[in-house]
């Protein structure tokens, strides 16, 4: 229980976008949409594997959906093991997952270090931990470790797994070649590695999107879509969109975004990445609802302030204050305390925007402005978006 | 265990979390000076996986489903929030029954509107309150709470879903009664103020000729110069007392407590080597100035609105004066009295203002340079 007096502020701001309680008119009144209802499942006495297998399904849920609370479904199946130190090698490591999942990277980071340094975790477990640290590594920008995970995954330590973990490994490492500015020979590798049987084909759809989208190449779009019919998640909707966003064709942008919604006057059912997306076309496409989207999205960041979940969403906040309701100060100060956090491509372009923008802040502009620069000298990053205007 | 791994590898190009808002349940909880208003904010998802209330089963809970339920919903939120609430004579508050179903529409979707009434026979004091909403199906779960006291003052917590007894004091209502007394108290046990105030009323049963003090014949001129350094000293606290308590000037309280010690000190030295006999009115206008910061530092301790302070000010600014004529009136009754007998100029108001200077000096030491000298450590 922590005492958040500070926070009080936030309460009282967001109640004040609240109607007060109403009773509604008619039993035949729908309040609700509900998630597909999954089969009941006793909530003590599961053993192990068969706790393991539905935590799983819902952790995948919660990323294909950015629903939040298939993570705490998850985290009350594996309630026993949870709080271990060293709890049972699968399930730490779907801890680090979840963990990742939920922004909290060093902890993540503990579990994988720990399932790798353990003789006693078997070969299959160890190779996924190897690559969940990888990417995790890359999202931090420690770059130069996550180059050894995935030269391990590509050499000979996991050969008894069979080609995938190779061809894993091997795109990993196309991955760090295309953040690293060596475009071009990325783009043939991750081309190559398409071709492969074991391919995981949705990924790489997305890597070589980006990287084209980076390199300032049209194609990117067809790879955006083709990925995004490979695989329909969130964050490769929110990426096309940001696509179609970046060419100011508001009206795609924003039905991509709702292409899911079945009701689409109800805003309250889109993930926060999607209604961010969708706030922003609509602002710039001068839809009457803009003004809806953006004091919704503004609710859900205070709401999670309030429960102390605050620094999770400095992406959205970044880009929030840069797009839907400008506060140049307020985009500085997301933007460099995201980049505290994470360092992707995505992070970096936010990073430069707030420190372009005039009515910044002098001495927050000038920090961004230098960390950026350190950022494109020691990582040798390309990105159209930004390499030709600075 | 290798389809396990695909499965996996396939994940990992999900990234990072594109964060929806996880399960949240917002209590709000006002007392009152007869008891306490809860209203406990579930949303309706949160509902459904544990009812399961959508009883046609076709992914759609509508009113009818849910008002069914009311009660069940109630037993649960009961069962999850287990709240004890004791008054300020000890004796524990009852809760009344639930108030009709009602519906609030947040950023993530429809909450379940519980409310109900807490009845106490003095004002509600001490809230114990122990959290499990969902604790065995979301252990991720927070209960946002918004508690406001009787006096208005009001903070917010984040409950865990861990079971764990947290009391909560609401704190005592501050009845405008209290803060007079409060005010009358400040003043007693202010030796600070008191001590000022004395050092101005030592000499004034005296008139000085030359380089002696003899002893003042008439009344009617002492409890003149009397009244108008009381009230000038009044006129300037009052003053400023008011301008920090709406925060219009706030200076830092180091400097307002050293100036404090060096005004009795200043007090205290005119006494002994008499500079200024003649309108001392002024001088402890001036001072008066600096007390009133003194006094509204202990107005703030309080913890009152700013949107109810006028009422509680008025009434801590009366008890202040109050205390503050009755220190006057027993002390000029008795200097009175003592101003004939001959040691009076040399011990009371020299030994008097002796020591009062002594204990000033300290002070100015102490608080300009944050030392301790008196207290042992």
């Amino acid at each position: 229980m922590r005492r958040l007096p500070s926070l009080l502020i936030l309460l009282l701001l967001s109640l004040r976008g609240l109607a007060s309680p109403y009773t509604p008119q008619a039993d035949e009144e729908v309040l609700e949409q509900l998630p597909r209802r999954l089969a009941a499942v006793p909530r003590q006495g599961l053993a192990l594997p068969q706790a393991l297998g539905l935590a799983q399904a819902a952790l995948q849920r919660a990323r294909q959906e950015g629903d939040p609370r298939e993570l705490g479904r998850a985290q009350a199946l594996l309630a026993p093991w949870w709080h271990l130190p060293a709890p049972p090698p699968a399930v730490r490591l779907l801890r680090a997952s979840m963990l990742q999942t939920q922004h909290q990277f060093d902890a993540a980071l503990q579990d994988l270090d720990a399932l790798l340094a353990s003789a006693s975790t078997p070969l299959a477990l160890r190779a996924q931990a190897e690559l969940t640290r990888a990417a995790l590594l890359q999202l931090r920008g420690r770059w130069p470790e996550a180059r050894s995970a995935c030269t391990r995954l590509a050499g000979h330590s996991y050969a008894a797994l069979g080609a995938a973990v190779q061809v894993h490994g091997r795109v990993c490492l196309a991955e760090l070649d295309s953040l690293q500015g060596r475009n071009e020979s990325a783009a043939a590798a991750l081309a190559q590695l398409a071709r492969y049987p074991q391919a995981p084909a949705a990924w790489i759809l997305l890597l070589r999107a980006e990287l084209a989208e980076r390199r300032g190449l049209a194609e990117a779009e067809a790879l955006y879509r083709q990925a995004l019919q490979a695989e329909p998640s969130i964050y490769t909707r929110a990426a096309l969109a940001d696509w179609l966003l970046a060419r100011r064709r508001w009206a795609e942008a924003a039905a991509l975004v709702l292409s899911q919604q079945s009701n689409q006057a109800e805003l309250m059912r889109l993930p926060d990445a999607l209604l961010l997306r969708l706030a922003i076309a609509w602002r710039a496409g001068g839809d009457a609802r803009a003004s809806e989207a953006a004091a919704q999205l503004q609710e859900r960041f205070e709401a999670a302030a309030l429960r102390g979940d605050g620094s999770a969403h400095a992406r959205e906040r970044a880009r929030y204050a840069l797009d839907v309701r400008p506060d140049a100060g307020a985009a500085l100060q997301q933007a460099i305390a995201n980049w505290a956090l994470q360092r992707e491509p995505a992070d970096a372009w936010l990073l430069w925007r707030a420190a372009q923008l005039p009515a910044a802040p002098k001495p927050l502009a000038a920090q961004a402005r230098q960390a950026f620069e350190q950022f494109r000298r020691e990582s040798g990053m390309q990105d159209a978006r930004w390499s030709a205007a600075s | 265990m290798k389809r396990a791994l695909m499965l996996w590898l396939l994940l990992l190009c999900a990234g990072a979390a594109q964060a929806h808002k996880a399960s949240d349940a917002y209590l709000i909880l006002e007392a009152d000076a007869t008891g306490l208003s809860e209203r406990v904010d579930i949303a309706l998802r949160d509902l459904d996986r544990e009812l399961q209330l959508d009883a046609d089963d076709n992914g759609q809970l509508s009113w009818g489903e849910l008002r069914a339920r009311a009660g069940e919903i109630d037993q649960l939120a009961r069962q999850g929030l287990d709240m004890t609430l004791t008054d300020a004579d000890g004796g524990r508050c009852t809760p009344q029954a639930l108030a009709p179903l009602q519906i609030e529409t947040r950023s993530d979707g429809r909450y379940a509107v519980l409310q109900r009434r807490w009845q106490c026979r003095a004002p509600a004091q001490v809230l114990t309150l122990s959290y499990r909403l969902f604790a065995a199906s979301d252990p991720t779960h927070r209960g946002v709470l918004s508690l406001r006291g009787p006096a208005g003052a009001a903070q917010t917590l984040v409950l865990s879903p861990d079971g764990h007894a947290t009391p909560l004091r609401l704190g005592a209502a501050h009845s405008l009664l209290s803060v007079l007394r409060d005010g009358v108290h400040h003043i007693w046990i202010g030796l600070d103020h008191i001590l000022f105030l004395l050092a101005l009323l030592l000499p004034a049963v005296l008139v000085r000729e030359g380089n002696h003090w003899r002893p003042a014949t008439r009344l009617r001129p002492v409890l003149l110069d009397v009244l108008g350094v009381v009230s000038a000293f009044t006129l300037a606290h009052s003053i400023t007392l008011a301008l920090a308590a709406f925060e219009i000037l706030s200076p830092p309280s180091r400097w307002v407590e050293s100036l404090i010690a060096a005004s009795v000190l200043l007090a205290a030295l005119n006494n002994l080597w008499p500079l200024l006999l003649h309108g001392r009115w002024r001088l402890t206008f001036a001072f008066g100035l600096v007390h009133g910061f003194g006094f509204a530092s202990a107005l703030r301790e309080l913890g009152l609105q700013r949107e109810a302070l006028a009422g509680p000010l008025l009434m801590f600014n009366l008890g202040v004066e109050l205390g503050q004529l009755a220190v006057v009136a027993g002390f000029m009754g008795l200097v009175w009295g003592l101003r004939r007998r001959p040691g009076y100029p040399r011990w009371v108001l020299g030994g008097g203002s002796l020591l009062i200077a002594l204990l000033a000096l300290v002070w100015l030491l102490e608080r300009s340079l944050d030392l301790d000298l008196l207290s042992p450590r």
